[in-house]
């Protein structure tokens, strides 16, 4: 479908950015020279980004001791990385929470689904005890941006694309072959746009193909198994199903076992429901 | 009324009530009714096993197919439901594609589920489990009808 294609490379390049608070607050963070009042002082001018981190900063998954009231203490308590997290998380909220068609994911699923992967995946890195990775959180949460632009492609060509899948063809593979490209490289190129880190980058284009990449990350790895795994949990688990491999390349160079997936989704469930109940009592 | 029962939770319900779970991937959900009085219950289990997360399964058992079965069926017994009556369904237990042994929590939450109603001497009426499906289960309280769709619908 070379129409689709050029159409979608079209969608690709209008696909919104994020918003001039946001973009600010992150380049702000990454200048080891700001301060943290400088940063207060960006962040009184948006009190609804206000709002929403420090919402999230109370949610259950970052089990701090006391509620936290201002964003000098959020920043004291869980330090500038996870504020970042939680600045970009909001933003794209407003990019995501919404239904995608094609996928038949229902309004909210998606920003339910993307926090999902990012808790289940660092929960991985604590069980398998990985080295810390500070950008799986924000890797995670964009892993299926692209679905926003694809998703109405998919649905377009909703029958070629289901009638190409099998036993041995995923949905993603299938989206390829009849689209010409898939939702993860669509979301590798939106991140591109917006100047994201490659390691990001790589590890959205290849979260579900991570043995066709010739380098392998961890990060990569991570994202992929988290994000099979909160599908099996019905997180965000759209019309295709569990039409998805999970690669027993990546399960054993991490040394995974059923246990770790068990003892991972017994937790990130709750903490999925209280992070993404939190944002949605405005 | 219609409820719906999310990942992790149980319902019962009478007479006039619809229960309905969504998304079961590689969950349980286990349908169990009384067509002599017209009550049931829905479980939708995420896990097989609570000795992987005890407290967890003390918090909440409907997580694990171990401790949330005997729970369905406490409910079902507290409104008045009759074991030897007992109509029993199942859906999901889905796999993803491949071959990874790893990711079979499906299947394990099936085989827990099996051996648990074959020691308590019950049978499965009719199930809709595995493949890759995602399942959304209609469970008509009145007429104890299950209906579980996918992409398209089919009567259990
Ligand atoms: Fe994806
Ligand atoms: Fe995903």
């Amino acid at each position: 479908m070379p129409l689709d294609h050029i159409k979608i490379m079209q969608e690709v390049r209008s696909f919104p950015t994020m918003t001039g608070t946001a973009t600010k607050l992150l380049s702000m963070i990454d200048d080891p020279n700001t301060d943290v009042a400088k940063i207060e002082e960006v962040l009184r001018l948006d009190p609804g980004l206000t709002a929403n981190i420090l919402k999230l900063t109370n949610s259950a998954y970052f089990g701090l001791p006391c509620t936290v009231g201002s964003v000098r203490q959020a920043i004291v308590l869980l330090g500038l990385k996870r504020l970042t997290q939680l600045i970009l998380a909001s933003c794209v909220n407003a990019i995501i929470d919404k239904p995608v068609p094609g996928y038949d994911l229902s309004p909210g699923e998606l920003w339910r689904h993307s926090i999902a992967v990012s808790i289940a995946a660092e929960d991985l890195v604590r069980e398998l005890r990985l080295p810390e990775m500070p950008e799986i959180f924000t890797a995670a949460l964009l892993h299926d941006l692209g679905k926003i632009v694809l998703g109405g492609y998919v649905k377009d060509e909703l029958q070629a694309i289901d009638d190409k899948t099998s036993e041995d063809v995923s949905f993603v593979q299938a989206e390829r072959m009849v689209l010409g490209t898939d939702h993860a490289e669509i979301g590798a190129m939106i991140l591109t746009s917006w100047s994201f880190p490659s390691e990001i980058v790589e590890a959205v284009r290849w979260h579900h193909m991570p043995d066709e990449y010739e380098k392998k990350t961890i990060l990569i790895d991570v994202v992929h198994l988290a994000n099979v795994l909160c599908l099996m949990i019905g997180i965000g688990v759209g019309r295709e199903g569990l039409l998805y491999v999970p690669s027993p390349e990546v399960t054993r160079r991490l040394g995974l076992k059923t246990t770790h997936l068990e003892v991972v989704a017994s937790r990130t469930l709750e903490w999925v429901n209280d992070f993404t109940e939190r944002f949605g009592s405005n | 009324m219609k409820h719906v029962v999310l990942v992790g939770d149980m319902k019962v319900a009478r007479k006039g009530d619809i229960l309905v779970t969504h998304a079961l991937g590689s969950c349980l959900g286990l349908m169990v009714y009384d067509p002599v009085i017209q009550v049931g219950g829905l479980l939708h289990a995420m896990l097989p096993l609570s000795k992987i997360n005890p407290k967890k399964a003390e918090e909440n058992p409907y997580m694990f197919v171990n401790t949330g079965v005997p729970e369905l069926f406490k409910a079902i017994y507290a409104i008045g439901g009759e074991k030897s009556r007992l109509i029993v369904k199942a859906a999901g237990c889905g796999t993803p594609l491949g071959n990874n042994e790893m990711f079979r929590i499906g299947e394990r939450n099936y085989t827990v589920l099996k051996k648990l109603l074959w020691k308590n001497n019950v049978l499965l009426k009719s199930e809709d489990v595995g493949g890759t499906a995602s399942r959304t289960v209609h469970f008509d309280i009145s007429s104890g009808q299950v209906i579980v769709s996918t992409s398209g619908m089919r009567e259990l």
